[in-house]
């Protein structure tokens, strides 16, 4: 049996940033089949698709670059896969490109965040965010709270035009949820709470970009 | 409008963007009615009611109507809505409900009335129908409810008795027709509504009412007024319209999966139960044509769950015909088929092992009650040794969970009959030990008890239901005499049945009380987290209405019923003979095995088993 490793970049922008990974990955499996995607399932009891994502998104947050790698039990050619997926989406989910993936998750460090509402936030109070502990609460899994500095998973954060620009951890070891990070701003008083995620990039430990 | 700022500040705002893949979008300046289908629940659920789905698709079918859906906004989105001034909206607009030529309400169980105040007062609608002028929608309601909706009469134009997938949009095209042609006014159109069958405008009737409290009569206000109003069905379902394809909902619903009706209406005839006369007559789809509609939206929906629904599917005549047709290639596809009513004498291990509901989940059954006696008096023709049988099958393969479903207080209920309840619990558990390949240590029985609630159009219509204390007291005995380790026992709330029971019993009085529900902010009644049994209380003593009257009383065999205006094809006399059969402790025979001449024939459209009629 052939088993081809397709590589599918998508857009999760508007309407759908207000449903949740979960409800992506069914959305996802419908539409594969919708469009007849031969994909390959995992075996067992009860089957089903395989399917792996990067890195949820949380809520509220859109991205340019959200990625799935499926596998196929037959071929089919890249182009047909994307212009078959892309009829099964409404508003919200789009088809970017679907290729071959040349490398693994596994390689990605970073994913690069444009982030709006913080506009009023001055130079030197991002500095000065910048300079020490970002502590913030987290709850374990255990239902206990803990502190935790994010600092470290922070690579940089910076402004570009109007808004901000953020590289943060999203190795599976060392991820950061972006919502994390604009939570403790505007605690800090750097915005008012009503913020915009959008992911735009993936990147390599060495910076160069993963696709 | 709709912010950002409003759907952060509830939970699954997904319930509330729309825009999913499947819903219909039209162009708005090339329609000529506008339908707000509400389902005065959740999103949730209101997605997985294959009701809305059929008629959403019937009524968008037409080039000029445009259906789109509303649902019950959850607490906190209510008070978004409210704190925002944001009217409630259809989902696939955006649009208020206010600005459409019809809200159709959805009334698919008696608790949600209070929804169904609550979103009129959302969209901003006056709640009496008197109080609304020509320019808000007209606000018609329908499903299994409105075969006694009286107690919602002040509020709604007209209600759609039956089936609507035809009626509905006769009613839509008769309004397109009359706007078009400049005659349209609200009074005239309902009128000339009421002249279609399936069309009840309960304004134009006038109810007199005993000193004693009962009703004395029901009189039409003008001679061109039918006095009594008959359902509507779908004679040949094979024919009816059918959607290809779902709106594919992107957080997960209650039914996410695909739901295929194969047939309409009930041969067993259990006489505590509505649904069993007001579907009837018995309408088959082919196996073809269900084979071919779950194949479609397979292939449009992308679900990879089927689930068949009828009211008890073992009835159907050409069940293996169809789950051979259907697991030729469902298989193949790992599309999982589930059958949820399955009835236990119709077990065959051979379909057990094909049918992946039965395969994953435990068993369950409904003896209903726990003696034979008491069995037969409700017409539950089921026998214990049918129960065994099936457990000792489920068992041999591999489960040890079984649920049973009990009701407590059903008419002519004895101590006997509780003992029984337990006692068949203990034998289904000793079925256990004595079945050759059983797998794990023990089994696990389940006692599930519900609470009996009469209902109109049941051959039990005319009974009390037991008062709280005795209710509570037979729980109790219950609790107390169950004590097998191997058994469970929960049973429902008995406070909210009895609401449930007046409601269903109600007449238009009750409106008084609905009205007093919302200016109590009652709502989501139907939700175990929001029922207050005492805002109930409070609601019917302000209104000066007594709930027992309604709930607790028997009903004379002689007076007039509030329902007795709506005809469902069972005729009152062939209830009645139910009613005294029951007394008698006799069954009466399922329609399969012969005809008991319950009416239902008269409406045409009927299975080989029922006479035709001429009538
Ligand atoms: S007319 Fe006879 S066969 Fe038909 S539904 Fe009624 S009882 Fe059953």
């Amino acid at each position: 049996m052939v088993s081809e490793s397709v590589r599918i970049s998508f857009s999760k922008t508007g309407r759908l940033k207000y449903i949740s990974h979960l409800d992506l990955c069914r959305t996802m499996q419908t539409a594969m089949i919708r469009a007849k995607i031969p994909l390959r399932y995992t075996e067992g009891f009860n089957p089903h698709p395989k399917m792996i994502f990067t890195q949820p998104l949380p809520l509220f947050a859109e991205s340019e670059c959200e990625l799935l790698d499926i596998r196929l039990t037959e071929d089919m050619p890249h182009e047909e896969i994307c212009a078959r997926l892309r009829k099964e989406f409404a508003d919200g989910l789009y088809i970017n490109k679907v290729y071959e993936p040349l490398s693994k998750f596994g390689e990605i460090s970073y994913a690069l965040y444009k982030i709006t509402g913080f506009e009023s936030a001055r130079e030197r109070e991002l500095e000065e965010l910048l300079s020490g502990e970002i502590a913030v609460k987290k709850k374990t899994k255990d239902g206990k709270e803990k502190v935790i500095d994010i600092r470290p998973l922070v690579r940089s954060l910076e402004r570009r035009e109007d808004a901000l620009e953020a590289l943060l951890g999203a190795a599976p070891d060392s991820y950061l949820n972006p919502d994390t990070l604009c939570r403790s701003m505007c605690e800090r008083g750097l915005g008012k709470g009503a913020y915009g995620i959008l992911r735009i990039g993936w990147y390599r430990g060495d910076m160069s970009p993963f696709e | 409008m709709l912010t950002d700022n409003i759907l952060r500040n509830v939970m699954k705002p997904g319930r509330y963007t729309g825009g999913e893949f499947g819903q219909t979008v039209k162009d708005k300046t090339k329609i000529n009615a506008r339908f707000a289908f509400c389902f005065p629940d959740t999103y949730e659920i209101g997605m997985s009611n294959l009701g809305m789905r059929l008629l959403y698709h019937a009524l968008n079918q037409m080039p000029d109507t445009w259906c789109e859906r509303v649902f019950a906004p959850w607490p906190d989105m209510e008070e978004q809505m409210r704190s925002n001034s944001l009217p409630l909206y259809a989902l696939e607009s955006g649009d208020p409900v206010k600005d459409f030529d019809f809200m159709g309400i959805t009334l698919q169980y008696e608790l949600c009335y209070t929804n169904v105040l609550n979103m009129l007062e959302l969209a901003g609608i006056p709640l009496l129908a008197k109080d609304r002028g020509e320019d808000f929608p007209i606000v018609v309601g329908g499903g299994p409810c409105t075969y006694n909706a009286e107690p919602l009469c002040d509020f709604f134009d007209v209600f759609s008795i039956g089936e609507g997938e035809e009626a509905l949009c006769e009613m839509v095209r008769l309004y397109i027709e009359m706007k078009s042609s400049g005659s349209y006014t609200k009074a005239g159109y309902l009128r000339e509504l009421s002249h279609i069958e399936g069309f009840y405008v309960p304004s134009l009737y006038r109810v007199e009412y005993n000193p004693d409290g009962t009703v004395e009569s029901y009189a039409p206000l003008y001679p061109d007024v039918p006095g009594k109003i008959r359902k509507r069905i779908i004679k040949d379902l094979d024919a009816a319209p059918f959607p290809d394809t779902f709106v594919m909902p992107y957080i997960e619903t209650v039914h996410d999966r695909i739901t295929e009706e194969v047939y309409r209406g009930c041969i067993r005839g259990c006489r505590f139960c509505q649904a069993g006369m007001i579907y009837r007559p018995v309408r088959e789809k082919s196996p073809d044509r269900v084979n071919e509609q779950v194949r479609c939206l397979y292939e449009h929906t992308g679900y990879d769950e089927v689930s068949l629904l009828s009211l008890s599917i073992s009835d159907y005549s050409r069940l293996s015909h169809l789950t051979e047709k259907l697991l030729e290639w469902t298989d193949r596809e790992k599309v999982s088929l589930s059958l949820p009513s399955l009835r236990a004498d119709t077990f065959s291990k051979e379909l057990m092992d094909r049918i992946s509901s039965v395969r994953q989940s435990g068993l369950t059954f409904a003896p209903e009650a726990g003696t034979q006696r008491l069995r037969d008096a409700i017409n539950k023709n089921i026998s214990e040794e049918e129960i065994l049988r099936a457990c000792s099958l489920a068992f041999a393969g591999g489960k040890s969970n079984v649920k049973l479903y009990f009701m407590l207080g059903l008419p002519t209920e004895t101590k006997e009959d509780l003992d029984g309840i337990r006692d068949t619990a203990m034998r289904v558990a000793e079925e256990f030990y004595r079945t050759p390949g059983r797998k794990g240590r023990a089994p696990q029985v389940t006692i599930s008890c519900a609470c009996f609630i009469p209902k109109p159009f049941t051959a039990f219509q005319w009974d009390a239901q037991d008062s709280l204390e005795s209710l509570s007291e037979k729980q109790r005995y219950l609790a107390e005499i169950i004590s097998d380790k191997r058994l469970k026992f929960n049973y429902h709330d008995a406070y909210a049945s009895r609401v449930e029971a007046a409601l269903a019993r109600g007449d238009r009085r009750l409106g008084r009380v609905l009205l007093e529900c919302r200016r109590l902010g009652m709502r989501f009644d139907a939700w175990d987290e929001f029922f207050r049994y005492e805002d109930w209380i409070k609601a019917f003593s302000a209104a000066g209405m007594d709930m027992g009257f309604y709930a607790n009383r028997a009903f004379s065999t002689e007076e007039t019923l509030p329902w007795d205006i709506i005809d469902i094809g069972v005729t009152k006399r062939f209830l009645l003979s139910e009613y005294n059969r029951s007394r008698e402790s006799k069954p009466t025979p399922n329609c399969r095995e012969s005809c008991s001449g319950c009416g239902a024939n008269r409406l045409g459209g009927v299975t080989a088993w029922c006479p035709k009629a001429s009538e």
